[in-house]
């Protein structure tokens, strides 16, 4: 399959994309994993493609004390074996752990996947549960946006043309547990049901809880009512059940290939009760 | 840059030899090295990122030829299954051989370079539960995966 014709053009710097891209009927090449098979299913297409892979500046994992910032050319399989990382931003390493197969991981990249903002997709759920924030850079200047208004809609986040995301910052939660699980059809698909959970627990009670989904709605999906029946109270069988009840009637999931919205519901449920249940 | 409609010179090294060509900003990796190179041991299968048999060796990194595009490989380093044993049988390939990793043999070379990677990366200690993880983005419609298992664990034994 050929995808539709286009131009390309390989900027040397930051400022030579930027210029391309606003002036011109552009989209950017990151890691190109969804981009090119949309582009060969003419699901998409465009006059021109900036291919942004060689501004090595935006390839970066940076520990910063309190919060690491991940450049948006970072591959998944760079976060995947980042030791910082796994240590610091655990949920992170996780989901990046769990993105496509192996082949994807080493070209596709972070800020491409979050841009993507595919509703199905493990990063979105991860920045919403962690709070991180996005920042983005275009001629007009550098903007600072919380992942829970970054995205919009299916493939739809508030980047606006000529926009591109530059990093993204994740703050270190001390004294957090989290976990990442996601239920695929087959190994390697898209999630059916994921589910991001960030949780601390103080002398047995719920004293902070982020619970945050992919693929039951068109964005992630950050269960707050749900994160609102567990708050300041045990971690018990019938709190994470009511918790989980909670999170699936709240939720909006489509009926595609995956699975039915009601199907998708029910394993809400079941992965909410596992994941909370496992981190007692 | 490069309009629409235009080709592009790009330069790239395959297997150990340096090859000059014009490609259309559009042309797939695998494309190139099928249709202009004439290196057709490398096989579009899925041709939607799926299935791994277009699995070829960029850079040191292992990518689905099928999702790239030639020009993004230009001024860059690829391996593919012809250039892998110099002639001879790799060890891999002797090992897929031995047991029967293959019948109809389609997903093989994208199989056997994906293996070529994770075997690089992870060495001899490498666990079933690591091949099949190492594997997942590599289909292959008739063997059940079994005996490619047995293969890749038998290579990751034998010394290179």
């Amino acid at each position: 399959m050929y995808p539709p014709e286009f131009g390309y053009f390989k900027p040397q710097s930051l400022e030579e994309a930027l210029d391309f891209l606003e002036k011109e009927d552009a989209r950017p090449l990151a890691g190109g994993q969804s981009l090119i098979p949309m582009l060969k299913l003419r699901i998409i297409s465009t006059g021109y493609l900036v291919d942004l892979n060689p501004l090595s500046s935006l390839s970066f994992v940076k520990d910063e004390g309190s919060q690491v910032r991940v450049g948006a050319l970072t591959r998944h399989a760079e976060i995947t074996s980042n030791t910082m990382i796994k240590t610091e931003v655990p949920l992170l390493y996780e989901a990046s752990r769990q993105v496509g197969d192996v082949q994807v991981r080493n070209v596709g990249t972070i800020g491409g996947s979050v841009s993507n903002a595919d509703p199905a997709a493990d990063y979105p759920s991860v920045l919403t549960a962690l709070d991180a924030k996005i920042v983005t850079t275009s001629k007009g200047g550098s903007r600072e946006i919380n992942a829970l208004n970054f995205f919009k809609g299916p493939f739809t986040t508030s980047l606006n043309e000529g926009e591109l995301v530059k990093e993204i910052v994740f703050p270190k939660l001390n004294g957090y547990k989290t976990s990442y699980v996601k239920v695929v059809r087959r190994a390697g698909d898209y999630a059916m049901v994921s589910i991001a959970v960030a949780l601390r627990l103080k002398e047995g009670k719920v004293e902070d809880v982020r619970l945050s989904y992919s693929g039951v709605s068109d964005t992630p999906y950050r269960a707050k009512e749900a994160e609102k029946v567990l708050m300041e109270r045990e971690l018990n069988e019938e709190n994470i059940k009511k918790a989980a009840e909670v999170a699936a009637s709240g939720a909006n999931p489509p009926s595609d290939v995956r699975g039915s919205s009601w199907y998708r519901k029910e394993v809400m449920k079941v992965i909410t009760v596992k994941t909370l249940g496992d981190m007692k | 840059m490069v309009k629409p409609g235009e080709k592009v010179k790009i330069k790239v090294k395959v297997n150990g030899v340096q090859y000059e060509g014009e490609v259309p900003p559009r042309k797939l990796l695998v494309h190139f090295l099928r249709d202009d190179l004439g290196l057709t041991g490398t096989k579009v299968g899925c041709d939607t990122t799926t299935c791994g048999a277009c699995t070829v060796i960029l850079n040191g990194k292992s990518v689905k030829s099928c999702t790239l595009l030639a020009v993004q490989a230009d001024g860059g380093e690829i391996l593919t299954i012809e250039g892998l044993g110099n002639g001879k049988l790799h060890r891999i390939q002797e090992a897929f051989s031995n047991n029967f990793a293959l019948q109809c043999g389609f997903c093989t070379p994208g199989m056997i370079m994906q293996t070529y990677y994770l075997l690089k990366e992870k060495g001899s200690e490498i666990s079933e539960e690591e091949i099949r993880d190492g594997l997942h983005g590599n289909i292959c419609r008739c063997t059940g995966y079994q005996n490619i298992i047995k293969a890749v664990e038998e290579a990751s034994k034998v010394r290179s």
